[in-house]
C-alpha cells in the first residue's frame, strides 16, 4: 500500500519503526585485504576499453565519495541510540575505507601504464569538497544537513549494491579474460556492498526517515551517478593512450551493455520506482549468500 | 583544497548547483517543512533472559539454555550466530550458539572452562537455572550459505557453532562431512547428539589416538568446489587458507571473524588532546583509542585491528610505536592509528 509521506505533523516514530529487532543481524567488519597489481594491463578485460574504462570509474569516482560517507555517518554515530545499527555503521566506515585504499591502489597502478587519471582525481576531490562537505553549518542547518546527506549515500549504497549483486553473477567477465586481480578486487568490493547493503539505509531511516528526503534524494543520487559514470567513462575512453582505431563512444557503451559486459545505465531509471516503495528494506535484495561465499575465497582476503 | 588548475565551467555550475541546493533543503527557513522526520527505531539488540537449563556436557564443559522469562519470542538466527554475554562480574564473552534455530524460545550455548584463563569461563560455569542474564545479539559473523556440500572441522568446544550447521545441512539434504577433533573423548561435547549421523559423516578424532591435529589429512576430505567450516584452536586452523587453495581453488574458506585481540605488552602511556586540551592515561592493558573515547566518544574508529585507517590521527609530539599494517614510512612521520599504536613517553595529538 502507498502511504503519503505526513505533512506538518510532529515527529512520531511510526508503529513499523517502533517494534523490536526479530531477527539476528549480521556482523559487518572491515577484512584485510591485499591486491598487488604488477602485471595488470590497462585493457584488463581484453577487447573492452569502454567495459574497461567504466571500471575505471570505480576507482576514480568511489573513493572520494565513499570517504564524504564514511564522514557523514561517522557525524550520525553520536545520534544513533541503537546498538546494533551503531555497530553495524562502525564496521561500514571501515569497510568503506578499505574499499577507497583499493581502488586508489588500482588508480595509481593505471597511472603508471599512462592512463590520465590525475585530472579526475582533481575534479572528483574539488566537488565532493565543495557539495558534500559540512561548510560549517550549526544548529538546525546543520542537523538538516546531515540528514539530506545520508539521504543521498543511502540512495548511492542502493546502486552499489545492486551493481555489487551483478558483478558476483556476471560470469561474462571471466569467459572475456578480464586479469584475476581487477576481477577479484570488484567482485570483494561488490560483495562488501551487498554485505553491508541494509546499513546507510537505517542509519537515514534512524536519524531522519522523512519520506520526502527519500524521494528527492534518490532522484539527486540517481542524476549525479549517472552523470559522473557517463562523463567518466567517456573521459578516459577518449584519452585512452593505447594507440588504434576507435569509435563512437556512445555505440561502443551501447554495445557493451548489450554483450553485457556491463550493467545497464538504464538502473539509473528502473531502480528509483523500486528503492521509493514505501516497504522497501534492502534486505529483500535477495539472498546474501553469493557475496558470502565469494568473500570466503576471495584471494585479496587474508583469514586464518 | 589546493588545485593547482582552475575547475572547469562545468564543475563551478555542480558546485552551484550543490549550494543552491544546500541553501534550500538545510539552511532555509521553508527546510523543516520540505523533509518531515519520521524515524524508524528498532530496540531489543540486548535481551533480559534467564537460564532456564544447565546440563554438564562433558569434562569442564557445561550448556546453558537461555529464554525470555515471560516467554517472549526471541530474535531468529541462522547456524554460526553467536551471543554476547554480560556477566554479573562485568566481564562480556561471546558465545555461539549451539541450540535449534527452529526453537524461537530459547538459546542454547556451552561453554569450556579454562583453567588459569581470565575467569570469564569459571564465572559462566557459577550459573544456576533461574539466574537472571543480560545477552547482546544474536550476531553473525560465520553465517552458514548455500553450497553444494560442505566439509566441516571442528576442534573441541569449536564444535558449538558447528552442531547446528550439520543439523541444518542434514535437513536441506545436502552432502556433508564433520571432522571433530579433541583430546579424548571425554572432552568432548555433544558426541552423542552427533552419533546419530553415523562415523561416515562424522569422523571424531582424538590426540589420545590419532595424534596432533593435522590439517593436510583433513581438508583433502572436502569435495570439489565444497563450502569448508573451520572452527578450532590456532593449532588446528593455522595454515588452512593457503593449503585448501592448492588443494581446490573453487572451495571456499569459512572461518569465524574475532573481534580484536587484546593488548598484549604494553606499558602505560599519557595522551595531550591539544585541540580539547585534555589529558588522558593509557593503561598497559587497554589501546589508545579505548582511552581517547573516554574523554571523546565521537572519535572516528572501526576495524581496531590496526589496517582500515580509520582511526588515523595526526601526532604533533612524542615518539610512536607503531603496531599498525597500513602507514607508510612518510605517514608515520607524523600521524599513528589509535587502535593499535603506542608509545613509551607522552604523546600530543591532533584531537
Amino acid at each position: 500500500m502507498f502511504r503519503l509521506p505526513r505533512i506538518g505533523r510532529r515527529p512520531v516514530v511510526d508503529a513499523r519503526g517502533a517494534r523490536r529487532h526479530t531477527d539476528q543481524s549480521h556482523a559487518i567488519a572491515a577484512r584485510d585485504v591485499h591486491f598487488s597489481w604488477e602485471g595488470v594491463p590497462m585493457h584488463y578485460i581484453p577487447g573492452e576499453p569502454m567495459a574497461t574504462h567504466i571500471i575505471n570509474v570505480m576507482h576514480l569516482v568511489l573513493p572520494e565519495g565513499e570517504r564524504a560517507m564514511s564522514k557523514a555517518l561517522a557525524e550520525a554515530l553520536p545520534l544513533i541510540t541503537d546498538e546494533r545499527l551503531r555497530e553495524e555503521v562502525v564496521g561500514f566506515i571501515g569497510q568503506e575505507a578499505t574499499h577507497a585504499s583499493s581502488h586508489e591502489g588500482a588508480r595509481e597502478h593505471l597511472a603508471t601504464l599512462g592512463l590520465d587519471v590525475e585530472p579526475i582525481a582533481r575534479k572528483m576531490d574539488w566537488l565532493v569538497d565543495r557539495v558534500l562537505g559540512e561548510h560549517g553549518l550549526t544548529g538546525r542547518a546543520r542537523h538538516a544537513w546531515l540528514c539530506e546527506r545520508l539521504g543521498l549515500f543511502a540512495a548511492m549504497e542502493h546502486y552499489t549494491a545492486v551493481v555489487g549483486e551483478w558483478l558476483l553473477e556476471a560470469e561474462h567477465l571471466e569467459r572475456k579474460g578480464m586479469h584475476p586481480t581487477m576481477l577479484d578486487l570488484v567482485r570483494w568490493h561488490g560483495a562488501e556492498e551487498v554485505e553491508h547493503r541494509n546499513v546507510a539505509f537505517d542509519a537515514f531511516l534512524h536519524v531522519d526517515g522523512s519520506y520526502a528526503r527519500r524521494v528527492r534524494t534518490s532522484l539527486v543520487a540517481s542524476f549525479t551517478l549517472a552523470t559522473l559514470f557517463l562523463t567518466t567513462a567517456r573521459y578516459l575512453y577518449r584519452t585512452d593512450p593505447t594507440p588504434g582505431a576507435r569509435r563512437w563512444w556512445v555505440t561502443e557503451l551501447l554495445s557493451a551493455t548489450r554483450r553485457g559486459v556491463i550493467p545497464k545505465a538504464t538502473i539509473f531509471l528502473t531502480e528509483i520506482p523500486k528503492y521509493l516503495r514505501p516497504s522497501f528494506h534492502p534486505s529483500q535484495l535477495g539472498p546474501m549468500d553469493t557475496a558470502l561465499r565469494y568473500l570466503a575465497r576471495s584471494p585479496a582476503v587474508s583469514t586464518a | 583544497m589546493t588545485t593547482t588548475r582552475q575547475p572547469t565551467t562545468a564543475m563551478r555550475i555542480a558546485a552551484a548547483a550543490g549550494g543552491a541546493y544546500r541553501g534550500v533543503f538545510a539552511e532555509s527557513r521553508l527546510a523543516p517543512l520540505l523533509s518531515r522526520p519520521q524515524p524508524v527505531r528498532r530496540t531489543g539488540f540486548d535481551l533480559d533472559l534467564s537460564i532456564l537449563d544447565r546440563r554438564e556436557e562433558a569434562e569442564d564443559v557445561v550448556s546453558l539454555v537461555l529464554g525470555d522469562v515471560d516467554g517472549r519470542p526471541l530474535p531468529s538466527w541462522v547456524p554460526g550466530a553467536h551471543v554476547d554475554v554480560f556477566l554479573p562480574s562485568g566481564r562480556q564473552r561471546q558465545y555461539s550458539l549451539c541450540g535449534d534455530p527452529a526453537d524461537r524460545r530459547a538459546y542454547r550455548v556451552a561453554v569450556r572452562r579454562i583453567p588459569g584463563g581470565e575467569g570469564g569461563s569459571a564465572e559462566v560455569h557459577g550459573l544456576r537455572v533461574g539466574d537472571p542474564v543480560r545477552v547482546r545479539g544474536p550476531r553473525n559473523a560465520f553465517s552458514l550459505v548455500d553450497a553444494g556440500s560442505y566439509l566441516f572441522v571442528a576442534g573441541g568446544i569449536g564444535i558449538t557453532p558447528i552442531l547446528p550447521m550439520v543439523r541444518e545441512t542434514e535437513r536441506r539434504g545436502r552432502p556433508w562431512r564433520l571432522v571433530y577433533r579433541g583430546r579424548s573423548r571425554a572432552s568432548m561435547p555433544f558426541l552423542r547428539e552427533l552419533a546419530h549421523y553415523g562415523p561416515a559423516a562424522v569422523d571424531v578424532r582424538t590426540d589420545d589416538v590419532t595424534g596432533r591435529p593435522d590439517l593436510a589429512t583433513i581438508l583433502p576430505l572436502a569435495e570439489p568446489g565444497a563450502a569448508v567450516y573451520l572452527c578450532g584452536p590456532p593449532a588446528l586452523t593455522d595454515g588452512a587458507w593457503r593449503m585448501l587453495r592448492d588443494i581446490d581453488p573453487a572451495a571456499s574458506l569459512h572461518t569465524e571473524r574475532f573481534s580484536p585481540l587484546p593488548v598484549v605488552g604494553g606499558r602505560p602511556f599519557r595522551i595531550r588532546l591539544a585541540r580539547s586540551g585534555v589529558t588522558v592515561d593509557v593503561a598497559g592493558e587497554e589501546t589508545a583509542l579505548a582511552a581517547v573515547r573516554r574523554a571523546l566518544p565521537g572519535v572516528a574508529y572501526s576495524c581496531r585491528q590496526g589496517f582500515c585507517g580509520t582511526c588515523k590521527t595526526r601526532v604533533l609530539d612524542g615518539r610512536v610505536e607503531h603496531r599498525d599494517r597500513t602507514l607508510t614510512a612518510r605517514e608515520r612521520q607524523d600521524a599513528m592509528l589509535l587502535c593499535v599504536s603506542r608509545a613509551s613517553g607522552s604523546l600530543v595529538l591532533d584531537l
